[in-house]
């Protein structure tokens, strides 16, 4: 009797075993899954390679070189969630960052604003991007030539404001977000996760973020249930400028000063990032988990080529292959029916 | 009236890229008469004024104007080679040839057109920088007077040598290079390249490219320090923006003003940087002296005060001296070129010919 019993049950558990290990394999197989897989091997190869990626110091540079990619991408993502473009990203972020060190201690005013500076930076760009989504649907324009428009209408007024220099941030404590560290990481990583748990929020638990992925899976459809396309449509473009405006603030506290190019080459980063964690350029699919991912991605795979010594000649092939290897894992084609 | 609307011009012209522009489109507005004056205009042609060298450049061609008495126009191309020799065509039919140029050419086959356009118009020019090595001002006498370069090898080197003995001649660096096709990055890779070898006790221990950009280099420099951690005894950068971004990176891990760091530019966060030991030395072509010294070099052809065509011939194609800022000289030039602006002979032409460019 008691034998049996053990028998049935080893019978039921290798069973479960066998159920999970199916679930597993049919996870692994899951495209949406594939960006988490690159990552994690990623990681192994770097390790295999070179053990000092995964010491504790390397980590934490790691995160440091996310911060700035994190955040921007967070406000990306739900651009691209919408099925439109943001390149607005180097206009609003060189704002940001011309507000705060123009307003906090400096080498070339004597405004001492303190953090009110930082405030007033994340505010500028916020409007920036509202202003952004009011040109898009109030006259009609698409987003990728309403953004390149304030892209380039940004870094003109931080090009006027700063009068070509370079202008350096004295304020010691908004400083502090690069120099000052808590719990092993620097401020500026806690701030870009909070901006992630924000993103997530708005995400996964708003009627926001849920008319987001609404319009980018079918606008006319969500227009049909009743969604204010255009009042959600503004309000994304002034969230993304919120969280440029975060990532203005890390990226001249990082570098301690600021002039009208510091966002150079940002937002091919960015736009790298959020397609590379696997949300889909057409819209509606993915979201900031994946853009989390994908951040992580492209920073490790920078930090990995100086590791294991590759020679700055090929590194940008390489990038570029691991970007096609990239988004070719996680591309759901049968769910593709044209490629364009 | 005359007057009234050029002083009106000048004022507009003064600080901005956005006035800049409006006076751009006011000189393209004005009759031709107006410019028809006997005064030549002085006229600089530079990339952007979105970065702190042309700015600088700008206000040196602004300091020698005003010593001079004469109306300066300074056309910025944006990067866009069309542009920039567009608006010169423009300005050369408004004044009648009547100017001379201090242009700093987009890109290296812009001066021919731009060298052309003059000479056809009369007017005098200095490039500098940028030219095919086929164009000769001697081909254009005696409009096209002069052509000016700095040498990236020797101020690669430069600092390459400064920092190796400050870090006291032996031991590890890491090297931050510029845009890899790009002429200056490639020379300033030389210089360093030369000093090495006279350094046998100096390892390279890697090369990397941070394409001139601070946020770059800032990243690099942390991956670099995991790499070779404390090996890594001195930065050398191939511009100050890049040394900036690694002295920033050094900072966040507490070894700013440990681990030395070079720099070429001069620029004001590289001079305060020297200042406090956290740099070793920086050196510049100073854009203040190229700003105004290319309008007054054209400036005394186009008076006849010299006649280019009886210049030797490292008066007419020559690289100039570039200036040291290290800890020996740094407060001076502190006081000299921060504080206050700094006071250049216009009329010493020649004191920082080093010779001829190589071919």
């Amino acid at each position: 009797m008691l034998t049996a019993n053990i028998d049935n049950l080893k019978a039921g558990g290798a069973s479960e075993r066998r159920s999970a290990l199916l679930g597993l394999a049919r996870r692994l197989t899951n495209k949406r899954a594939a960006p988490l897989f690159v990552l994690i091997a990623l990681c192994v190869l770097i390790t295999i390679a070179n053990p000092s990626f995964i010491e504790p110091r390397n980590l934490v540079r790691i995160a440091n070189s996310a911060a700035v990619p994190l955040t921007l991408a967070m406000g990306l993502t739900f651009i691209i969630l919408l099925g439109s473009i943001d390149l607005s990203v180097e206009g609003s972020l060189s704002v940001a960052a011309m507000v705060v060190v123009l307003l906090a201690a400096n080498d070339a005013n004597t405004n001492q604003f303190g953090w009110l500076a930082v405030f007033a930076a994340i505010a500028a760009s916020t409007v920036m991007g509202l202003a952004t989504g009011l040109i898009q649907t109030m006259l009609r324009i698409p987003s990728f030539m309403a953004t390149l428009g304030v892209w380039f209408i940004g870094l003109g007024i931080s090009v006027y404001m700063l009068g070509g220099s370079a202008v350096r941030l004295m304020d010691p404590s908004i400083r502090n977000l690069a120099l000052a560290r808590f719990a092993g990481l620097p401020l500026g990583v806690w701030v870009a996760l909070g901006a992630f748990a924000f993103a997530c929020t708005i995400q996964y638990h708003t009627r926001l973020g849920r008319y987001i992925m609404a319009i980018g899976g079918g606008e006319d459809l969500a227009e049909l249930s009743g969604v204010n396309v255009r009042r959600v449509r503004i309000l994304a473009f002034g969230l993304a400028g919120f969280f440029f405006g975060m990532a203005g603030v890390l990226s001249a506290a990082q570098l301690g000063r600021s002039d009208a190019v510091i966002a150079d080459g940002r937002l091919f980063a960015a736009v790298t990032a959020v397609v590379v964690g696997g949300t889909a350029l057409t819209g509606g699919e993915g979201g900031v988990v994946n853009t989390l991912i994908g951040v992580l991605i492209v920073t490790i795979l920078g930090n990995g080529m100086i590791l294991l010594g590759v020679s700055p000649y090929v590194q940008q092939t390489a990038q570029g292959l691991m970007i096609i290897a990239a988004v070719a894992l996680s591309l759901d084609r049968i769910r593709l029916q044209i490629v364009k | 009236m005359d007057r009234i609307t050029k002083s009106r011009f000048g004022a507009m012209n003064r600080r901005s890229f956005l006035t800049t522009i409006a006076a751009g489109a006011t000189v393209a507005a004005l009759p031709k008469t107006l410019f028809a004056a006997d005064k030549p205009t002085l006229v600089t042609s530079i990339r952007s004024l979105s970065n702190p060298y042309h700015a600088v450049w700008k206000s040196g061609a602004e300091a020698f104007a005003k010593s001079v008495g004469l109306d300066h126009v300074t056309l910025v191309s944006e990067g866009n080679s069309e542009k920039g020799i567009a608006d010169i065509k423009a300005l050369l039919a408004k004044t009648g040839g009547n100017m001379v140029l201090n242009s700093d050419p987009n890109d290296t086959p812009d001066a021919r057109p731009i060298v052309e356009a003059c000479a056809k118009a009369g007017a005098y020019v200095v490039t500098q920088w940028n030219k095919p090595a086929d164009l000769h001002p001697r081909d254009f006498n005696p409009y096209y007077v002069s052509h000016i370069e700095f040498d990236g090898t020797v101020s690669g080197k430069l600092i390459a040598e400064i920092l190796f003995k400050s870090i006291g001649g032996s031991g590890g660096i890491v090297a931050l290079g510029g845009q890899i096709s790009n002429t200056a990055a490639i020379e300033r890779k030389q210089g360093l390249e030369a000093a090495l070898a006279a350094n046998p006790d100096i390892k390279l221990l890697d090369f990397q490219v941070a394409n001139w950009k601070s946020s770059e280099a800032y990243d690099l420099t942390g991956n670099l320090l995991t790499r070779f951690g404390d090996q890594v005894k001195g930065i050398w950068a191939a511009n100050d923006d890049m040394g900036t971004g690694a002295l920033e990176a050094l900072r966040a891990e507490g070894l700013a003003g440990k681990v030395p760091v070079v720099g070429v530019d001069g620029i004001k966060a590289a001079v305060d940087a020297v200042r406090n030991g956290e740099f070793a030395a920086t050196v510049t072509s100073d854009p203040f002296w190229q700003g105004g010294m290319g309008l007054s070099i054209a400036l005394q052809a186009l008076e006849k005060k010299f006649d280019p065509t009886t210049q030797p011939p490292d008066h007419r194609e020559f690289y100039g001296k570039a200036v040291l800022i290290s800890k020996d000289n740094v407060e001076e030039y502190y006081k000299t070129n921060i504080e206050s602006q700094p006071t250049v002979d216009w009329n010493d032409l020649w004191g920082r010919v080093t010779g001829p460019i190589r071919s």
